[in-house]
């Protein structure tokens, strides 16, 4: 993994052809050089594909099975599984995990999404439980430098109204922050203008800026 | 790393046990001794309420300490947050440092209020005296500290890997041997000469009797000679360096073993 010479503020993935992932054995393989920048990108594949390993990988957490890839950005991988003590209220969670200026910002974001942050974490419903994550997440990106966030499945258990103020906060803050979202889309409709697709043991890029998650259901194997 | 540990202490103070062991500490050791028969020979108030303050530092740090660290070990592994702070570049090391500090810092004030109790509640009315004792409680703290800080590393690297019971059992196993069982195995060797198993046994355990100085309270024995007390912080140091070795070898900071 090394740092690629880019701008100071644009984060930025690129995957090399050749590039294979995996636990004993490869899991699946770049085709073609990758290269993502700033933005959302959606992380599509079927259960057990390499999506978490995919972002495993690129967060450091892993280690590539062969090939190369850099990232240039302030890393955060926020796992499927990201929980906090039960007896932790999100408020004082905020507290301890972000920076004070950004703390009125998060609470915001929190009182947004219907979270109740003085609740024990323990206490919530599990898509609450994912928004304490997402806001800490979303509160703990460095201003006036490259973010890279790696979201495993953040949208499972929340509503539409959840999603959509999520995919807004994500859009307001697209200059900064490059984000890969692995997710298993529910509607049809939802936008994906790029998307990394894992089908038939192989990563690629995906999307003109104008797909929906119809157009590329079917191209999952 | 700072993150890390003001997650830690949060979730600590949000838990409350923190209340409970505060209050034990101040109280038992005030409380409890007015349970003997004091009134007979009232001389035996001052080294009670030490012997008290000091036997409550060491439950503490055994049954809350101990499992704090072993509980702390096992959620930053399971949570996910270990490899959230990792994949920021919050290393194992400064993980499983971050939380050790927070958990060792829990029993500190414990160990103040011992010491404290001991200097305020029992203080020799002799001047001598009253100086080697404020040197015994100030080594008791050192040596005790020193005693537990390993065993809660320990404690937090093995239960990120085997879970929070194993994480719990082998450091206070190992705490409850070193403190009693070495010494009952010192008399069975001093009963059956020439049994090398058992002496390389006892030369390879860790005698953590050595940090328990209550003895030298309750009959006033004064403070350790700094020779010797040079030589048990030696000795401590020697484990510390195993113990964490050891720790940081186990520590994980997710349950597939990265």
């Amino acid at each position: 993994m090394t740092p690629s010479p880019t701008e100071p503020c644009r984060a930025s993935v690129q995957l090399s052809r050749g590039m294979a992932i995996g636990y004993h054995s490869v899991l699946a393989t770049v085709t073609e050089d990758i290269s993502l920048e700033n933005g959302t990108h959606y992380l599509l594949a079927r259960n057990g594909r390499g999506k978490t390993t995919l972002l495993k990988t690129l967060a450091g957490l892993l280690r590539q099975k062969s090939g190369h890839y850099s990232t240039h950005g302030h890393c955060q991988f926020i796992g499927d599984e990201f929980y906090f003590d039960r007896e932790l209220k999100s408020k004082a969670i905020f507290k301890a995990l972000i920076p004070g200026p950004h703390r009125e910002g998060a609470l915001q974001l929190a009182n947004q999404l219907e979270l109740d942050t003085n609740k024990e974490f323990g206490k919530l419903s599990f898509g609450n439980r994912k928004k304490v994550g997402l806001v800490v997440a979303e509160f703990r990106i460095l201003k006036g430098s490259p973010n890279l966030l790696f979201y495993d499945e953040p949208f499972t258990g929340l509503d539409t109204p959840a999603r959509q103020a999520i995919s807004d906060h994500w859009l307001s803050t697209s200059e900064r922050t490059l984000r890969i979202v692995s997710c298993h889309p529910d509607f049809d409709t939802m936008a994906m203008p790029s998307a990394l697709l894992i089908s038939d043991n192989e990563i690629s890029q995906e999307g003109d800026g104008s797909l929906t998650w119809a157009d590329f259901k079917q191209r999952l194997s | 790393m700072i993150s890390l540990f003001r997650l830690t202490m949060a979730t600590m103070f949000a838990r409350k046990m923190w209340v409970v062991v505060i209050l034990a500490s101040i109280l038992t050791p005030i409380i409890f001794p007015l349970f003997t028969p004091y009134e007979t020979n009232t001389a035996l108030l001052e080294p009670a309420r030490a012997q008290t303050a000091w036997s409550c530092t060491w439950i503490v740090a055994i049954l809350w300490t101990l499992s704090q660290a072993a509980r702390f070990g096992e959620s930053n592994s399971n949570s996910g947050m270990g490899s959230y702070f990792r994949s920021q570049g919050v290393g194992s090391l400064r993980q499983i440092f971050a939380l050790w500090s927070a958990v060792m810092l829990s029993l500190l004030p414990v160990v103040l209020i011992s010491t404290g109790v001991c200097l305020i509640f029992a203080m020799p009315a002799d001047p001598k005296e009253a100086s080697m004792w404020v040197w015994t409680n100030l080594q008791f703290a050192t040596l005790l500290l020193l005693a537990i800080g390993p065993l809660a590393l320990l404690g937090v690297g093995v239960s990120s890997r085997c879970g929070a019971l194993i994480g719990y059992v082998v450091p206070t196993g190992l705490c409850l041997y070193g403190l009693y069982g070495v010494t009952y195995l010192g008399m069975t060797i001093r009963l059956r000469d020439d049994n090398k198993i058992l002496e390389w046994l006892y030369a390879l355990s860790p005698q953590y009797h050595l940090a328990d100085l209550t003895p030298r309270l309750i009959f006033k024995m004064g403070h350790l000679p700094w020779s010797e007390f040079s030589g048990f912080l030696l000795y401590f140091f020697a484990i510390t360096i195993v113990a964490s070795s050891l720790a940081t070898l186990l520590f994980r900071t997710d349950p597939l073993g990265n």
